[in-house]
């Protein structure tokens, strides 16, 4: 929150910004931030900005946003000035979403980034289907939601049943998903209206929890 | 008496009177364990522990300090009893039986005279017997002052504990000027017959809870003469032009007797004779049915044909006792306006009535093909429970209900697309890492094998990898050409360009343009041919050391092949698309709020409370700022509990908090508090990083 001029509280738009890496194709999902920004708009009251921000990982300027989007389906290797500001942003209470695009167990993306966060953050555990994060603002009784990608049989044909997190002091510092949200979140959200249930809803959660834990 | 009997008498008893004084110790120890973990229930510091874990906690620190102390005790070996003999004796030590005892106790001499001079010169028994009340008595006192706080903390707990039971009041203690046909009474609870539970006295309580449909007798001690003079009457609480009713109050002998039924709504029994008034809060519980989750199947689907087992469990809990349960399957045929549905039930359970059982899982499969199903007919399928409520016509209790539909052949041509799953892999081909395998498996063993069977077994080997290799192949030239054959006569100016060339068997890519691929006006892709090319001529490498019967030497090619197939997987995922649409979110539109202005929400005053929940803020208020005695404060806040019970739960919960901290003497202010928060529907804010919150005192 900030003031203006004439004292009144104006919030500061919440922007969703996708982290920019050196290695492997950071913009693979490129709808992705439109939709989740459509979905914060549609379901919450959150100011929020209407375009979504690209923000290079070893820059600065990533620590300005609350929540970080990170994705891909090539190997990662962090550059040393990326390990430095994301350990900085970590710290400094940020929170880092990883989606595997390949929605594999065992593909180069899972084994890399998961081998980069533990150098940065630790390792990562699975993460309780009771956790807040799952009734922050929907609620999702049996944890995180089954993609179609999942339901399918693309990538590992398996339907993962929790998110791997790192936690700390009782916050999720990093969120890790091999459901490939990124396949089920990037489509335009004009077609969001051909959805009989939309399959962003957990989206919004993840910005609340980001917002106001 | 010799001397050697008599110290080694005197060191047994030291020994024993040891044992004796820790003992006590660690008993007295176990029982000041005890008599904290009462004062600390006492004080409120730790929930009531159960007597046998109070008890048992006891035994384990009694044993423990017994055995630590045993371990520490010096044991009293017959030198020191003789030292010991020798301080008790008169005058000063001359050490002599000290001395005789170091020396083995020689019989004869003046040194063994001397030492039964000094024995028989000490009354060693005498010295016993105070050295028995020395060691004993301070641990013995000890035991005592434990063992009575242990007695008093125990009723203390018990008295409380008779009070909290069951809920609501603790026992009224009425000033002995008070004493009069309604103080004390007594009250007996019997519970309906089909609940199986046993009557309770509930003695000189002012709140009853019991089960709807209990007989609830009031008796006390009537005076004699032939009329009583006592009424009674019954109403309803939440009923404000409900109408009190007489009750018939009766004799029995001395005692004088009313008796009611329990409802499942609150009532208050008013009992008045000339002088006294006395009421009695009924919190009627009612039997509610039994709660039914279907577990399995655990969603809707549609089913292709209609034959198979569909697995069924529910899991079904009731808060007195199940008496039966199923799974009711109804199936839906026709279409247009003519239906026709029939009910099927499967997996019926009953429960007998000896022993009750309040949590059940109930399992059935459901056969499809036994159901005579045709397409486009619907299942729906739940679970159903009724307790042991002798009421017929209750209410049952009913899980979801899960639907299953036979689909209709036609509905597959419509434009429900099924997404296609992943091609499936030529499993006809065995695996370069298979081949490897096998080949390194054979060379291992071909010392031992006639060569002969080595060279047939090798040339299969070689036969696998050339079919391999052919696919390969033909990957490599269908991305570059479109053609499915690698091997179809390519030589150096056949006029054939694909980028590559055959020379000697193997391919080389060529030097200009060599392994690209365009694509329209974009960029030309990367060399995604180079690692299967590699992989291609090592197993060119790898099939003729096959042919010629030496696995040995086709490993390393094969090896070089599959490591170069890997790095191929991983070069081909490439994702090819055209530049993303920017897209901007019209947050105005998504929120249907027109154009934004900037302004944000306002804070805003609270509302208004609702007229009832604001009544009982003021019943409430004016009773805490009133002088109210605590027997009708607490009385007052009773009734007003059942009132809010069917509305205001949390309102309610917070009130029997407040009763609760009354009979024991605490501080209300945190229950009404609560109480009054809960009218007002505040919710507390949570204190964190990111909200700022304020922390909660």
């Amino acid at each position: 929150m900030s003031g203006d001029a004439r004292g009144v509280s104006i919030a500061e738009p919440f922007v969703f910004a996708t982290a920019q890496y050196e290695s492997g194709d950071w913009d693979s999902a490129p709808l992705v931030p439109a939709n989740v920004i459509d979905s914060i708009a549609r379901y919450t009251n959150l100011p929020v900005r209407p375009q979504g921000v690209i923000v290079p990982l070893a820059s600065d300027a990533a620590l300005q946003y609350p929540l970080l989007y990170l994705t891909g389906h090539l190997p990662v290797r962090f550059t040393a000035a990326e390990r430095q500001v994301l350990t900085r942003y970590l710290d400094r209470g940020g929170l880092l979403f990883v989606d595997d695009h390949n929605h594999d167990v065992d593909g180069a993306f899972h084994k890399t980034i998961r081998e980069e966060i533990r150098r940065v953050a630790g390792p990562l555990v699975p993460l309780a289907n009771t956790h807040e994060l799952y009734r922050c603002f929907f609620t999702f009784e049996n944890g995180p939601p089954t993609t179609s990608h999942e339901m399918n049989g693309w990538g590992d044909n398996l339907v993962h049943e929790q998110l791997d997190a790192i936690v700390r002091a009782g916050r999720i510092r990093v969120l890790y998903s091999n459901k490939d949200y990124s396949s089920e979140w990037s489509f335009h959200p004009d077609n969001k209206r051909f959805l009989s249930v939309d399959n962003t809803k957990f989206a919004v959660n993840l910005v609340v929890y980001a917002l106001t834990r | 008496m010799t001397s050697r009997p008599s110290v080694g008498f005197v060191a047994r008893q030291l020994r024993h009177i040891a044992r004796i004084r820790h003992g006590l110790m660690a008993v007295a120890s176990g029982m000041a364990v005890g008599v904290i973990a009462s004062l600390m229930h006492t004080m409120g510091w730790l929930a009531a522990p159960e007597s046998i874990w109070r008890v048992g906690a006891a035994a384990i620190v009694a044993a423990s300090v017994f055995a630590w102390l045993r371990i520490r005790a010096i044991g009293a070996t017959p030198l020191v009893a003789a030292l010991w003999i020798e301080e008790q004796s008169p005058g000063a030590p001359d050490f002599s039986l000290v001395t005789w005892v170091e020396e083995g106790c020689p019989s004869e001499g003046a040194l063994a005279r001397a030492a039964h001079a000094r024995l028989a010169a000490t009354d060693v028994m005498a010295a016993i017997r105070q050295l028995t009340y020395q060691q004993c008595a301070s641990p013995l006192v000890f035991l005592i002052g434990a063992l009575l706080l242990w007695w008093r903390a125990e009723s203390a707990s018990v008295s409380d504990a008779a009070s909290t039971t069951p809920r609501a009041m603790p026992v009224v203690v009425e000033p002995a000027d008070r004493k009069n046909v309604l103080h004390p009474w007594d009250i007996e609870v019997v519970p309906p017959s089909y609940a199986m539970r046993r009557a309770e006295r509930l003695g000189d309580a002012s709140s009853v809870r019991a089960l709807a449909g209990s007989r609830l007798v009031v008796s006390g001690a009537a005076p004699s003469g032939d009329t009583l003079p006592l009424t009674a009457t019954v109403r309803a609480i939440r009923s404000d032009s409900g109408q009190a009713v007489a009750l018939p109050v009766d004799r029995d002998g001395d005692r004088w007797l009313v008796r009611t039924t329990v409802q499942g709504i609150p009532l208050a029994m008013v009992f008045a004779n000339d002088t006294v008034r006395r009421q009695l809060v009924i919190e009627g519980v009612a039997d509610t049915v039994p709660r039914v989750t279907l577990q399995a199947p655990i969603r809707d689907s549609v089913f292709r044909t209609a034959n198979g087992t569909v697995p069924l469990a529910a899991a079904i809990t009731d808060d007195i006792g199940l008496a039966n349960a199923l799974f009711e399957v109804v199936i839906t045929s026709g279409e247009g306006e003519r239906f026709t549905v029939r009910t099927v039930a499967v997996g019926t359970q009953r429960w007998s009535m000896p022993a009750l059982t309040r949590r059940a899982t109930v399992r059935a499969s459901l056969d499809l093909a036994t159901l005579g199903l045709q397409p486009g007919d619907v299942l729906h399928v739940r679970a159903m429970a009724r307790d042991h409520h002798p009421d017929r016509d209750r209410d049952l209790g009913r899980s979801e209900t899960r639907a299953f539909r036979i689909a209709r052949p036609s509905e597959y041509d419509s434009v429900a697309v099924e997404p296609a799953p992943p091609p499936a892999v030529d499993t006809s081909l065995i695996s370069q890492r298979m081949l490897l395998l096998l080949t390194q498996k054979l060379d291992r063993r071909q010392r031992a094998m006639p060569r002969p069977e080595v060279i047939r077994e090798s040339q299969r080997l070689a036969r696998d990898q050339a079919r391999l290799r052919l696919a390969v192949g033909d990957v490599v030239f269908q991305r570059l050409s479109g053609e499915s054959s690698a091997e179809h006569a390519h030589s150096a100016g056949d006029g054939h360009d694909h980028g590559v060339e055959l020379q000697g068997g193997k391919l080389t890519l060529k030097s200009e343009g060599a392994g690209l691929l365009d694509e329209g006006n974009d960029a030309p892709v990367i060399a995604i041919n180079q690692p299967l090319l590699e992989a291609y001529n090592a197993m060119w490498d790898a099939g003729r050391a096959l042919e010629q019967g030496d696995p040995h030497a086709a490993i390393p090619p094969m090896q070089r092949a599959l490591e170069a197939i890997e790095r191929s997987r991983a070069a081909s995922r490439l994702y090819l698309r055209g530049r993303p649409p920017q897209v901007i979110v019209d947050i105005a539109k998504v929120r249907l709020t027109g154009r934004d202005t900037g302004s944000t929400a306002s804070r805003s005053a609270r509302g208004a409370l609702p007229a009832p929940a604001a009544a009982r803020d003021r019943r409430l208020m004016t009773w805490l700022t009133g002088s109210l005695a605590p027997a009708a404060f607490r009385d007052s806040l009773a009734l007003l509990r059942i009132e809010a019970l069917g509305d205001a739960p949390a309102f309610a919960s917070a009130l029997g908090s407040a009763i609760d901290a009354l009979a024991a003497g605490r501080d209300l202010t945190p229950s009404l508090v609560r109480a009054r928060r809960a009218l007002g529907v505040v919710q507390g804010v949570v204190p964190s990083q990111w909200t700022r919150g304020v922390p909660r005192q």
